[in-house]
């Protein structure tokens, strides 16, 4: 009997973004994204859950600090008071919340194995959430 | 970054705010047997509530967007924020028939969401009645 347990830390950061297409006109960006045009920011919250089974030996899934450093190291010094725009990721598409759960999944993945990550939650606001569980 | 494939596990929710009267009764039921089955939860009271809405799907590669937010939030206060929010929910004629408990009240919503929302994109309803009490309905696609 081998179950999985799961632990999740959560992380904030607070970064500014625009909806905005370069290849649109200006009236085509405004019917599809509205007043997300204009620039702004949130105070992101970030739930990043780690599942495996428990190492009998730590009685852990995952060392809970070596989680935050790579977090930390990975994403939220990459984010917090940033421009999301000018990041090179959202060169190409738009920093929707969609975008940078998916983002940040695939930032996280190869620093803590695609197998042990289980999701990623971003939450825009207290009312918005995106989960990502991979591909 | 390979997000303009079709991600597999994303899914986006909502969290919306109504308050409402109720009391737990079966209809069918004399006060007496209402009131030993459902205890306090029997007597007309109220509830400051959560409704969490998630839909699935795949990013538009276009715009980013899993769905028009702004669409779901009108199709969420339209058919279930502005019928509920400050009524009893016993009075509301899309709660016919309905025991007001929050899981009744997730499949009531999901129900009422479904065929507003786009096609298949519904992937949860939850109720979150009081801090302790959270209730969640999902349907096989």
């Amino acid at each position: 009997m081998s179950g999985l347990a799961y632990s999740t830390r959560r992380f904030t950061f607070a970064a500014g973004h625009r909806y905005w297409v370069e290849e649109w006109s200006v009236a085509e960006n405004g019917r599809i994204f509205g007043r997300l045009t204009v620039p702004h920011g949130h105070n992101y919250t970030l739930d990043v859950t780690i599942g495996g089974s428990i190492d009998e030996r730590t009685g852990m899934v995952i060392d809970l600090s070596e989680l935050k450093r790579i977090v930390s190291e990975t994403v939220v010094e990459r984010f917090d008071h940033a421009d999301l725009n000018a990041d090179p990721l959202f060169r190409t598409q738009v920093p929707t919340t969609e975008n940078l759960a998916i983002a940040i999944w695939e930032l996280l993945a190869p620093k803590l194995g695609p197998d042990r990550l289980q999701r990623v939650r971003v939450w825009e606001d207290p009312t918005l959430y995106v989960d990502y569980d991979g591909p | 970054m390979s997000t303009t494939t079709a991600p597999s596990g994303l899914a986006l929710t909502r969290v919306y705010h109504f308050s409402a009267g109720h009391r737990l009764a079966n209809p069918a039921l004399s006060d007496e047997e209402n009131a030993r089955l459902y205890d306090a939860c029997a007597r007309p009271h109220g509830h400051n509530y959560y409704v969490e809405v998630t839909v699935a799907g795949a990013v538009d590669p276009r715009t980013g967007m899993l769905i028009d937010v702004g669409r779901v939030d009108e199709v969420v206060q339209q058919a279930v924020l502005g019928r509920v929010d400050h009524r009893t929910l016993e009075s509301v004629p899309e709660l016919a028939g309905v025991i007001t408990t929050g899981e009744s009240l997730a499949r009531a919503f999901w129900r009422i969401l479904a065929p507003a929302l786009p096609p298949g994109v519904l992937r949860r309803v939850a109720v979150v009645e009081t801090a302790k009490n959270r209730f969640a309905y999902e349907e096989g696609s």
